[in-house]
């Protein structure tokens, strides 16, 4: 199956695809070590990457500090970057790796953590509740989803990775990865109308 | 993951309920699929909640409110560090890891020291010629040598940092002031090196990185006061 990108699978204009004016001429100069283009490049970028870091990640501090874990890896990397596809592609490629990266560290493994939430909620006493009379919050209801059927939620829903792709990358059988995005739109659906 | 064919006047499986509505349940399977929807209410339902969720998904924004700006004077002086510590290796140890960074720090601008002095004889018909992460030993042109600029604003900072110090808390004074002395002798190291070199272009280069990274350490001094 032919890996896909959320640029590919949803239909509309995303940060990431929205060309930096001069993106080539920053982007260059960037490489070159000019933290100053660079600094523009994150000023472009970060907020993209935070809004990934912060649905994945589930947690307004682990996102802050992810983003600036994906910017300096990102400045490490750049000379690799050929411009192939849009620097905020690359970008977003950088972060979910790293993002990913985390969750093995933190959980030994994907397939563990995905494993060992199998079953169940999120524990009540460590979901941030939705107020009644708040307006309904889309980012709210994700980040109380478990941390694995988040995961592939994410990667799925909104950033539109395909099934294999996501498997591929977790390292799991695309059966798994099925189930827990079932599992985490109907948590999600539940939540939402809570 | 089931195979088998649906039967009309079957519930749909959890699979072609989500297959529906994401538009992934194969083409063969679909037309069962979609004609017991038309006469199965229950499943329409679901199938259209799990659409409209899915809907809704396309609509959330690519940002989320945050102050993002307060980020990246951490992530700029990374980056030096980055630069002075191992000229194209891997970046130093996190924040937390303050001895580690520290030894680093000290041992970067040693070994820097070397390498500049190297640099300047190998390069001096060239100007600011430095080192950069991702690229290895690729000497390229830099930005110009800035040191009095960050000079100025350093003492502006540090006359602020002053000012709060009654504010901070202890721990983080001393912190402050253990990195300004780390970073005062690499600065009076570079400049006495420029003294006996006042042509190198690398050592204003390194003088300059060094203020820089003082003023986004005070920088940084200043946001956690």
């Amino acid at each position: 199956m032919p890996l896909t990108h959320r640029a590919l699978v949803r239909p509309r204009v995303t940060a990431n695809d929205v060309p930096v004016p001069l993106a080539d001429d920053v982007v260059r100069r960037a490489q070159q070590g000019d933290v100053d283009a660079f600094e523009r490049l994150y000023r472009a970028h970060a907020p993209a990457v935070h809004a990934l870091a912060r649905r994945m990640l589930g947690n307004e501090g682990a996102a802050r500090e992810m983003v600036q874990d994906v910017f300096v890896r990102a400045w490490e990397r750049l000379g690799s970057f050929r411009g192939e596809s849009a620097f905020g592609t690359w970008l977003h490629r950088v972060g979910v790796n790293l993002i990913l990266n985390q969750l093995r560290v933190t959980r030994r493994d994907v397939a563990r953590f995905i494993d060992d939430e199998s079953d169940g909620d999120v524990p009540i006493a460590t979901a941030p509740a939705i107020g009644v009379d708040e307006r309904i919050d889309l980012d709210a209801a994700i980040a109380r989803l478990p941390a694995g059927a988040r995961t592939v939620f994410v990667l799925h829903d909104i950033e539109g990775y395909a099934h294999d792709e996501i498997a591929q990358m977790l390292d799991l059988a695309p059966g798994t990865i099925r189930a827990q995005l079932w599992r985490a739109r109907r948590q999600l659906m539940r939540h939402l109308d809570a | 993951m089931t195979n088998s064919p649906t039967r009309i006047d079957a519930h749909l499986t959890e699979e072609e309920r989500h297959g529906l509505a994401d538009d992934s349940l194969p083409p063969d399977r679909r037309a069962d699929a979609e004609a017991h929807l038309a006469m199965c209410a229950e499943c329409a339902g679901d199938v259209a909640r799990l659409h409209s969720l899915m809907a809704r998904m396309t609509q959330l924004p690519d940002t989320v409110d945050a102050e993002l700006d307060t980020l990246w004077p951490a992530i700029r002086s990374r980056i030096e560090r980055g630069k002075v510590v191992s000229l194209g290796g891997e970046p130093a140890a996190r924040r937390s890891r303050r001895r580690v960074r520290q030894a680093a720090i000290v041992a970067g601008v040693a070994a820097a020291l070397v390498l500049a002095f190297t640099l300047g004889r190998e390069t001096r018909p060239q100007a600011n010629v430095v080192l950069t992460p991702g690229l290895n030993t690729t000497p390229i042109v830099s930005i110009a040598d800035s040191s009095r600029a960050y000079q100025e604003e350093v003492q502006s900072l540090l006359e602020e940092l002053e000012l709060r110090r009654s504010t901070m808390r202890p721990a983080t004074a001393a912190s402050v002031d253990r990195d300004l002395r780390i970073i005062d002798g690499a600065i009076d190291e570079l400049t006495d090196a420029l003294e006996r070199d006042p042509n190198n272009p690398a050592l204003r280069q390194l003088l300059a990185a060094s203020y820089r990274q003082k003023r986004d350490l005070l920088k940084q001094a200043d946001n956690a006061s």
